[in-house]
C-alpha cells in the first residue's frame, strides 16, 4: 500500500474536469484507489465521490492505493495534480 | 478526539438554551470533551472522589439551595476547591442568582458560568441531545442509500457494478434515494444513521449519461434527506464457487462504527432484475421484526412432515413384525 499527501495547486480546486481525470486515469489501473481529505474517505474510482470532497485551491489530500500497479498509479495521479490538470 | 470550545457551545446555543454569560468573557477558553454531563452535587460538599470534572456541571435548584445554606467560610473553601479542577464551563439552571463569592472565585480561576432559564430537566435533555450530535462518530463510505418502504438500504459493492442504475429503478418504483455514491455515516445512541457529505441536492452519476439531479426528474416524493440504515447488501459479480446464502436461517453481520447491521450479499448477472430482489428484502426484514421468518417457517413445516413420516413408518414397522 502506498500513502501520498498531496496539496492542491491549480488554482481552480478540484472541479468536474480533474476529478473526470482522475477518475479516469484510476480506472486504468487495477489497484484500490481511495482518497482522504480530513475524516472523508472516498473511491477514487467513483465522480460523486471526488467531486463530494469539495477539494479548494491549496487544500491537502492523501492519496491510498493499494494492489498489484498501485505506484503507477500514484505516479500517474500525482502527475496530473502536478501540472495543475492542464490548468492556468 | 472531537472537541467543542466553549465559545463554539455559547455562539451555537445561546438561544436554544437560553444561555447568559455571568463571568467575564475571557473565561470562556476551556474545550468540551464529552457529551456527558455531570451535577456535581457531592463535590459541593467536599467529596472529590470520582469528580467528572471534564464534564460541564450543571447546577439546578437543589444545588443553589444547598450552597445558600452554607455559611459564608465553608461556602467560599466549598467552592475555591471545586473549581481548583479543569471544568470547561458551569451551568445554572431556572435563572437562578449565584452567590457573588462563586462569581468572584470563577472569574478568579478562568471558568465560565453560564445561567438559562431553562428547567435543569430540559436543559439537560437538549444540552444531552446537542453534545451527542457533536460527539457523535461519523465516517463516510463509497455506497448508496435508498429507503424501500421505509427500510434503510445500503448498497455497496464496486465501483461500476451498478449501484447507481439500481438505486434509479427503485426510485421508479416509488422508493426514495438519500445519497448515491458516498454516504455520510452518523452512529447515535447505536442507531446508524446515512445522509449526504453536502447539502447539494440529490445528484447521481449515471455511466454514459453524466449527472441527474433525481429530485427534479422523479419529484421530491422520490428523496430524502437522511435514514437510519436497516441493511446492508453486498452486491458482486456472480461466481460459480461463491457460497451464496440458500435458504436464510443464518444471518451475516457486518460491524459499521460499533454497531452490527444485516449484511447480504447479493449476486449479480445478467437478466436478474436487482431492484425487485432489493425490495424483497426489504419486505422480508420488515417481516421479520413482524416475527415471522418465511426460512424458519418453512424449516419448522418440513421438520414437523419428517417427524410424522417416521411415526408412521415406526408404525408400519411394528405391525409387519406381529
Amino acid at each position: 500500500m502506498i500513502r501520498k499527501t498531496i496539496k492542491i495547486v491549480n488554482k481552480l480546486g478540484m472541479h468536474a474536469r480533474p476529478a473526470t481525470m482522475i477518475v479516469k486515469a484510476a480506472t486504468k489501473y487495477r489497484s484500490d484507489f481511495k482518497i482522504v481529505k480530513s475524516d472523508m474517505e472516498i473511491n477514487g474510482r467513483s465522480i460523486m465521490g471526488v467531486m463530494t470532497l469539495a477539494a479548494e485551491f491549496g487544500s491537502e489530500l492523501e492519496l491510498v492505493a493499494d494492489g498489484v500497479d498501485e505506484e503507477f498509479l500514484i505516479k500517474e495521479i500525482t502527475k496530473m495534480f502536478e501540472d495543475k490538470f492542464g490548468e492556468d | 478526539m472531537k472537541k467543542l470550545s466553549v465559545k463554539e457551545l455559547y455562539e451555537l446555543k445561546k438561544k436554544d438554551l437560553s444561555l447568559s454569560l455571568i463571568t467575564h468573557p475571557n473565561t470562556m477558553q476551556g474545550d468540551i470533551t464529552t457529551s456527558f454531563l455531570n451535577r456535581p452535587g457531592l463535590a459541593l460538599t467536599g467529596y472529590f472522589e470520582r469528580f467528572d470534572y471534564n464534564r460541564i456541571q450543571i447546577l439546578g435548584e437543589t444545588e443553589i439551595s444547598f450552597l445558600q445554606s452554607l455559611d459564608e467560610e465553608t461556602l467560599y473553601n466549598n467552592i475555591k476547591e471545586t473549581l481548583v479542577y479543569d471544568i470547561p464551563a458551569i451551568i445554572i439552571t431556572k435563572g437562578l442568582s449565584v452567590p457573588k463569592q462563586i462569581e468572584f472565585l470563577a472569574n478568579e480561576m478562568k471558568i465560565p458560568i453560564f445561567t438559562s432559564r431553562l428547567s435543569t430537566d430540559k436543559l439537560f435533555n437538549s444540552l444531552r441531545i446537542f453534545l451527542q450530535t457533536v460527539f457523535a462518530e461519523t465516517k463516510t463510505i463509497h455506497g448508496t442509500l435508498i429507503d424501500v418502504f421505509g427500510v434503510g438500504i445500503l448498497l455497496t459493492g464496486k465501483s461500476g457494478i451498478g449501484k447507481s442504475e439500481c438505486a434509479l429503478e427503485l426510485v421508479e418504483r416509488g422508493q426514495r434515494l438519500i445519497t448515491d455514491d458516498v454516504v455520510k455515516i452518523t452512529s447515535k445512541d447505536d442507531i446508524l444513521v446515512g445522509s449526504s457529505t453536502n447539502n447539494y441536492g440529490h445528484f447521481m452519476e449515471v455511466r454514459g449519461i453524466g449527472l441527474i439531479d433525481v429530485a427534479k426528474m422523479f419529484g421530491i416524493q422520490a428523496v430524502r434527506i437522511k435514514k437510519r440504515i436497516d441493511v446492508q447488501i453486498e452486491l458482486m459479480p456472480w461466481k460459480d464457487n461463491m457460497d451464496y446464502e440458500r435458504i436464510g436461517l443464518s444471518n451475516n453481520f457486518v460491524d459499521v462504527l460499533g454497531n452490527k447491521i444485516p449484511i447480504i450479499y447479493l449476486p449479480i448477472s445478467p437478466g436478474k432484475n436487482i431492484a425487485v430482489i432489493i425490495e424483497v428484502v426489504a419486505m422480508n426484514h420488515i417481516s421479520k421484526l413482524f416475527g415471522y421468518d418465511a426460512a424458519r417457517e418453512y424449516t419448522t413445516k418440513l421438520q414437523e412432515e419428517l417427524k410424522r413420516k417416521a411415526m408412521i413408518r415406526e408404525k408400519k414397522n411394528k405391525e409387519k413384525k406381529q
